[in-house]
């Protein structure tokens, strides 16, 4: 991380009470040690690091009120929703004020005829679909967190879920949004409606881990619940037939609600936990969650079913009442924390892979773990290719974080190797952000730099995220204009 | 007099653009040409055509994955698909027969089409263009290659660069290699047609098809003298305006959804089915705007709140004397004006009461250099959009003036 800069802690004092005139609610600026704990890490707890200040605003003035006087005053700032991030996207900085925006939580317009939820940001992912299932509609990206992450989280990490094979990620689901920039202004980018004019602003914030600007209003678009879901529970005597079955499926034309898969280590842990009814001779479990009329489920339940014996299913269970398909999704959904029953710690890693490499990538891991010497398991969304492998290890062990540590960078290097990326749905933050050149030259690295500066050109926006190493301003903006000798005589001119 | 310089590699792009960037010489970026007039004219004494620039460089129908490079036709994308039963799910349009004289039918390429971010009438159910890139590799106005994205459905490693070029009509960036999530054609098509000439009642009935559980996957309405422009015998003769809902998946859902959206809009007028092929003819004309096609007239496209879109098409059409059609079940509303008169600021000033934007897709030159085509945004917005041009194109050589006002404030362009 930066070095924190001394001059802004020499002038903390000053800072506290300009934030106290710009924010004088109740609670709404926090500055003693033991009020400011819980806002030392997010959902990455290996990082922890605690703020200068934290600073809760009520609304989107105040929040431009902050951030123009962090822009004049040279002021670090960090946004945080409601800190379940996985990457250390929300790890605060000594010399940073920490801004929660977890006191804009109201919903603030249904409008069901365009389809369109307006909220503040600090509302719950789960919240968008409590205010509107009544009439049947829900909001479908849908990370595990979602009982507990924000809107605003989901837009700064582009969150996914099990839904985003067929119901897209949340940059598929957000229609706009009112941002604030470090200068203050406050912008509004898209609506109701399906495009926005300009550049992509709406495309290139979703996901930008809050770099660019903070969210103050988002309007997301709704979806009418499907009427029936059913859910196939599918075991392999190895992962290559799960993965093809996979294959087969997509191929076939059929796109789930939900293609999720998990190898045995997960099976086992899990089925200990919740007492799914999941089989523990198997290698790999699929579940498969099919929506729709009931007319088309049936239907697609039959296909499946038979697409999987030609790939040699050795186990199939199809859901027959709303409660044994909840009861198969229980143990996906309580994965991680039944990893938890039977090691001390983990870290959940997050790659993409081509799907196809799926089996070549599990076998390599088996290769790392010896090599590394801590087990791990995987659960994962089958049907976009999107892994998370549980690394287990024991904090207390002298060594052994760094070396989970350095099992998930070889993992996540494995992805890269086979046409992946270091990131399926957590983002970058702080865990992975020394892998980008992985992935990304330097020339790469500098035009996402380049973006960042059009919006916060000194870099004062959670800085240390995502860039192994910042560009200083002049340096990126410096132009190598190459004159060559002669008018590319190969090249083809009429 | 113009050249044309053509590069057939990634590295003769490069070349390229450095003598660009060296001699500070405009350049204008064109594939087939079919949407050349979409935009502001170029000022540049250089076109750099990337209709060399071509070749399918992996295509993996189990992964639905697909690299092109930018000059490859889409006719030829499209056929390649065909063969595997698969498609671009945003079902962009083609648009020569609507902005190019003299182009062929079927012109277009790979990257004009995401250069334009040109969006089809499943738009309201699948997303943009801009959702199916997955990656690209570019060389920016700083002469310098550079990537983002990959080849994967679910990525989130690092800002999302694909966004920021879909729609960038070249301004920032020259993409070469583009990488497209495809998708599986359905089992089954079938489009319900219902009998309606009045433009509200039209809108209100596509907002309750698509807020019911029929999944409908493109909602249009069609005037009754631009019916006949389809050339559908069968569209033809119901003899009205039509309301257009379209159900796709497999068979004994979509008879089942056909037939509930049937009883859902039965007050609005007689229904009737289009199967298969029919079906698939009639979407590829509404994604074409055939009913506007020709080079006759100038062309607005105005995209707002879809459930405004009949109070919206109402209001232009009284005020300018236009013909409209609507498609995105009221998001997307095509305005052609008969005269020369572009009336913008009556098009723009009724676009901005209802939260919509417009932009001036078809005119001549001369109107285009006096009208600015693409709504500009505020203050704000404009100076964002204003550096991020400058810090990938700094000394403004590709594309420059394309995008015009878009990137200033109205009024103080």
């Amino acid at each position: 991380m930066p070095e924190p800069d001394q001059s802004t802690l020499a002038r903390r004092k000053d800072i506290i009470a300009a934030m106290r005139d710009i924010v004088p609610n109740e609670g709404g600026v926090i500055v003693d040690e033991d009020r400011l704990r819980p806002y030392e890490c997010d959902g990455l707890m290996a990082y922890r690091q605690l703020p200068m200040i934290v600073v809760l605003p009520e609304n989107t003035g105040q929040v431009a009120a902050i951030l123009k006087y962090c822009h004049t005053h040279k002021i670090r700032v960090v946004p945080r929703g409601a800190g379940t991030g996985l990457s250390g996207g929300a790890l605060p900085m000594a010399d940073a004020i920490t801004i929660s925006m977890m006191k804009f939580n109201r919903v603030l317009d249904i409008d069901w005829d365009n389809r369109a939820v307006v909220v503040q940001p600090g509302v719950t992912n789960l919240g968008i679909t409590r205010a509107v299932e009544h009439k049947g509609f829900y909001y479908a990206p849908d990370p595990s967190s979602q009982i507990a992450c924000s809107i605003g989280g989901n837009i700064a990490e582009n969150s996914g879920g099990v839904h985003s094979l067929k119901y897209g990620l949340t940059t598929n689901n957000v229609l706009g949004v009112e941002m604030v920039t470090i200068e203050g202004e406050i912008l509004r980018i898209g609506g109701k409606g399906l495009d926005q004019s300009g550049y992509d602003l709406l495309g290139v914030i979703t996901g930008s881990e809050g770099l660019l600007g903070i969210v103050t209003e988002v309007t997301v678009r709704i979806l009418r619940k499907p009427e029936t879901a059913r859910a196939l529970l599918l075991g392999f005597n190895s992962s290559e037939e799960g993965g093809n079955c996979v294959a087969r499926i997509i191929a076939d034309g059929i796109i789930p609600g939900g293609l999720e898969m998990m190898d045995a280590p997960a099976i086992k842990a899990t089925e200990g936990f919740v007492h799914a009814g999941y089989p523990l001779d198997v290698e790999a479990l699929l579940l498969v969650e099919l929506d729709g009329p009931k007319v088309e489920v049936d239907y697609l339940i039959e296909r499946v079913g038979a697409i999987a014996r030609e790939c040699g299913a050795v186990y199939s269970r199809i859901s027959e009442s709303e409660d044994e398909r909840l009861l198969f999704w229980s143990g996906r959904k309580n994965a991680f924390p039944a990893i938890g029953r039977i090691s001390p710690d983990y870290i959940c890693m997050d790659g993409t892979i081509p799907r196809r490499r799926l089996a070549e990538v599990l076998t390599g891991m088996q290769v790392l773990s010896q090599r590394h010497g801590l087990r791990v398991a995987n659960v994962f969304h089958a049907g976009d290719g999107n892994l998370h492998p549980l690394i287990m290890f024991d904090a207390n062990q002298p060594g052994e974080l760094e070396r989970a540590e350095a099992f998930g960078a070889d993992i996540l290097k494995l992805c890269v190797e086979v046409g992946g990326v270091l990131s399926g749905e957590h983002g970058i933050g702080v865990e992975k952000r020394d892998l980008m050149p992985e992935m990304f030259t330097e020339d790469d690295m500098k035009h996402q730099e380049r973006l960042k500066l059009a919006f916060d050109e000194d870099e004062l926006l959670n800085p240390g995220k995502v860039f192994p190493t910042l560009h200083g301003c002049g340096e990126l903006k410096t132009l190598h204009a190459r004159e060559v000798a002669s008018k590319f005589p190969d090249i083809p001119r009429f | 007099m113009t050249e044309v310089i053509s590069p057939a590699t990634p590295e003769q792009l490069r070349e390229a653009i450095s003598w660009a960037l060296g001699s500070k010489t405009p350049l204008e970026i064109i594939g087939s040409g079919s949407k050349i007039s979409y935009g502001h004219a170029v000022a540049a004494s250089h076109v750099l055509d990337l209709s060399k620039l071509t070749g399918v460089l992996f295509y993996e129908p189990e992964e639905l994955v697909m690299s092109v490079r930018a000059g490859t036709s889409l006719a030829e994308i499209h056929g390649i698909l065909r063969d595997k039963n698969q498609q671009f799910h945003f079902e962009p349009g083609n648009f020569p027969g609507l902005l190019a004289d003299g182009v062929a039918d079927h012109a277009g390429t790979i990257g004009g089409l995401i250069a334009c971010n040109i969006s089809g009438p499943r738009r309201i159910k699948v997303g943009a263009a801009r959702d199916h890139l997955l990656g690209f590799e570019a060389i920016s106005g700083r002469a310098e290659d550079f990537k983002s994205g990959g080849r994967v459905m679910k990525n989130v490693t690092g800002f999302d660069l694909s966004k920021l070029m879909a729609g960038s009509f070249g301004t920032l960036s020259v993409m070469h290699t583009i990488t497209m999530k495809v998708m599986p054609c359905d089992e089954k098509t079938r489009t319900v047609l219902i009998a309606c000439d009045d433009m509200q009642i039209a809108g209100s009935a596509m907002t309750r098809a698509l807020g019911s559980e029929n999944e409908v996957s493109a909602a249009a309405w069609i005037a009754r003298e631009q019916v006949v422009k389809l050339g559908l015998d069968i569209v033809t003769g119901i003899g009205t305006g039509i309301v257009a809902l379209r159900v796709e998946g497999p068979a004994p859902s979509v008879a089942w959804r056909c037939e509930a959206l049937r009883k859902l809009l039965a007050d609005i007028g007689a229904s009737e089915e289009l199967h298969s092929a029919n079906s698939n003819a009639f979407w590829q004309a509404v994604a074409d705007v055939v009913p506007f096609a020709g080079g006759i007239g100038l062309l607005w496209r105005v995209s707002g709140p879809p459930a405004s879109g009949g109070a919206i098409a109402a209001k232009l059409a009284d005020e300018t004397g236009g013909k409209i059609m609507m498609d995105w079940a009221g998001a997307q509303i095509w305005l052609q004006l008969a005269g020369g008169d572009a009336m913008a600021d009556k098009v723009r000033d009724i676009a901005v009461s209802y939260d919509a934007r417009a932009v001036l897709v078809r005119a001549p030159e001369d109107i285009r250099n006096q009208v600015p085509v693409f709504h500009a945004e505020d203050a704000a917005l404009a100076r964002i959009n204003a550096r991020i041009r400058e810090n990938f194109d700094p000394e403004g050589i590709l594309n420059p003036g394309r995008i015009g006002h878009m990137i200033a404030k109205r009024g103080n362009a």
